[in-house]
């Protein structure tokens, strides 16, 4: 059960998105986002729409990859739906009825603006491995050493995260098992029983999470880390023409987000 | 001429939290290219003499010199690690990467290493071990025996003369350890590292060149593993067994056969029972 989670997850392949410099992704994407809650016609949703559904087709991304992300957002998204079509001033489509034309317009653009963003930020995750996006927001973060911010440690620390999530799941797993064996239960019962019964597993995986890291630790220092100061690297992120393109396009599509807002 | 590698002038080392000291009053020399097994018990300071060598500990007392450069020299501690490779007992907490080659290339990387040439000893350290191949795997999805020639690859990215492990072979099934053992044997006799690996196996004793035995902080024997083992009343006072083969010889001696316990393959120990018996009844 706790395989199914996609988080962060990684498909390796060789396409003209794939090959992209992390640092040109990731801000592409804070320009995707910005495009995306400036839209506010049919017009502009139709152009992000367009727009994803293109890096979809160029970084091979099936569409069946994002939906299975979707899912555990299911809630949350109808949740959006439901109130906008309930709590929206306008015209009822019929007398006495509290759904309104303006609400079925909203809550349908909600859904779309909550689709589209997921599937803009798992466009990025799914083409971009966790080591480059680490090494990429490093690298894009690194003026904030100015100001003292340990950029640095900051992306360690979530590249290390990354390569723990499955070690971790796999012992929440093993727990798990050998607490159902002692005839723990965790699938009956109310909320508050199931969050109770799960305490028998946070606490040895805590524990073993903490010996985990003092491991680390010393395993690092023995392999000489002593923090990001003279550090070189493997594969030094390089920005290709490619990237250059990317930029310009992203520019004249912000550029043409911002001119259709003013315009319409 | 002989050079010692590795040389413990009387250590001792107490845990700022515990009473007693878990070393005693070591003194070791380490000879360089050669094989050194310590062996002991739970808690009688195998793992932290491991971790004196490459000073993530630094002795209470006493001194720890790795090539004449004491480690308690604060200035040195980067060269002393580049220097003395460790690997540990648990694969999964040593590997800090995704990816294989981006886990190997972690030390070179510390070490301020120019890119291409990161990348041509990720490739050499990788071949060493037979992990060549799996380079772009995830390290999580591997065998243990496979992690734990990874963490070895990523040890001798650093190019040390010296490689100490730690009880690599604790976690492993008995192909991962004997995959381990035959990487880290072939390392010594071939390529020339010291090795100094640290185990509860007696079997993963028999190809060394030395058999040291840790007992309560202190060394309880040391010797040619043939000669160690061959004590086999010491073995037992100090709460270890001896290999099958020794064993063997052991019984047959105390019913009353002449033989030599000093046979630790299967084949010598055969050829030991047969000549012994010819010797009988001819």
């Amino acid at each position: 059960m706790l395989k199914d989670i996609t988080l962060g997850q990684y498909f390796p392949s060789n396409t003209v998105v794939h090959r992209l410099d992390p640092r040109t992704k990731i801000v592409l994407c804070i320009v995707y986002i910005i495009c995306l809650f400036q839209a506010n016609t049919w017009l502009a949703y139709g152009l992000v729409l367009a727009l994803t559904l293109s890096v979809m087709a160029l970084s091979k991304i099936r569409p069946s990859a994002i939906l299975k992300g979707l899912k555990p957002l299911i809630i949350i998204i109808a949740l959006t739906c439901l109130l906008n079509l309930f709590y929206t001033k306008g015209t009822p489509i019929r007398e006495g009825w509290p759904i309104t034309y303006e609400g079925i317009e909203r809550a349908v653009q909600m859904i779309l603006r909550i689709v589209l963003l997921i599937a803009g930020t798992f466009i990025l995750t799914y083409t971009t491995s966790p080591i480059e996006l680490t090494d990429g927001l490093e690298l894009l973060l690194n003026p904030l050493k100015r100001l003292k911010f340990p950029v640095h440690e900051v992306s360690m620390m979530m590249s290390l995260a990354l390569r723990f999530i499955p070690t971790l799941i796999e012992e929440t797993d093993k727990i798990m098992s050998a607490q159902k064996a002692r005839g723990a239960d965790f699938e009956s019962g109310n909320l508050i029983q199931r969050a109770k019964a799960l305490l028998p597993v946070l606490v040895p995986l805590f524990v073993s999470a903490f010996r985990r890291a003092d491991e680390l630790a010393v395993a690092m220092e023995s392999r000489c880390y002593h923090g990001g100061e003279g550090r070189t690297r493997m594969n030094p992120l390089k920005m290709k023409k490619a990237d250059a393109f990317a930029f310009i396009l992203g520019a004249l599509v912000l550029a043409g987000f911002i001119i259709l807002r003013i315009l319409l | 001429m002989t050079m010692n590698i590795i040389e413990f002038k009387n250590v001792h080392y107490l845990y700022s939290d515990y009473e007693e000291e878990t070393i005693k009053g070591i003194d070791l020399c380490i000879e360089k290219g050669s094989f050194t097994v310590v062996l002991g018990r739970n808690g009688s300071g195998k793992s932290t003499l491991a971790k004196l060598t490459n000073a993530i500990l630094i002795p209470t007392e006493g001194e720890v010199l790795i090539n004449g450069i004491s480690t308690a020299d604060e200035s040195k501690f980067i060269d002393i690690r580049s220097e003395v490779g460790l690997v540990f007992q648990n694969p999964d907490n040593q590997i800090v990467a995704n990816v294989v080659e981006e886990d190997v290339a972690f030390a070179p990387e510390n070490l301020g290493v120019p890119s291409e040439e990161i990348r041509d000893r990720v490739t050499g350290s990788l071949k060493q071990v037979g992990m060549y191949e799996l380079r772009k795997h995830a390290p999580h999805l591997l065998s243990g025996g496979q992690k734990q020639r990874i963490a070895i690859a990523g040890v001798l990215a650093m190019q040390p003369e010296i490689i100490v492990l730690d009880e690599p072979t604790a976690m492993l099934d008995p192909q991962g350890r004997e995959d381990v053992v035959n990487a880290v044997t072939k390392l010594c006799r071939e390529k020339g590292f010291t090795v100094l690996m640290i185990t509860h196996h007696m079997e993963e004793c028999i190809g060394a060149d030395r058999l040291i035995v840790m007992s309560d902080g202190l060394i309880a024997a040391d010797g040619t593993p043939a000669s160690v083992f061959s004590d086999v009343e010491k073995m037992e006072s100090l709460g270890l067994d001896v290999p099958e083969t020794v064993r063997i010889l052991y019984d047959l001696k105390k019913e009353g056969f002449d033989l030599p316990l000093t046979s630790l393959s299967t084949e010598e120990c055969a050829e030991t029972i047969i000549r012994g018996n010819l010797n009988k009844y001819a």
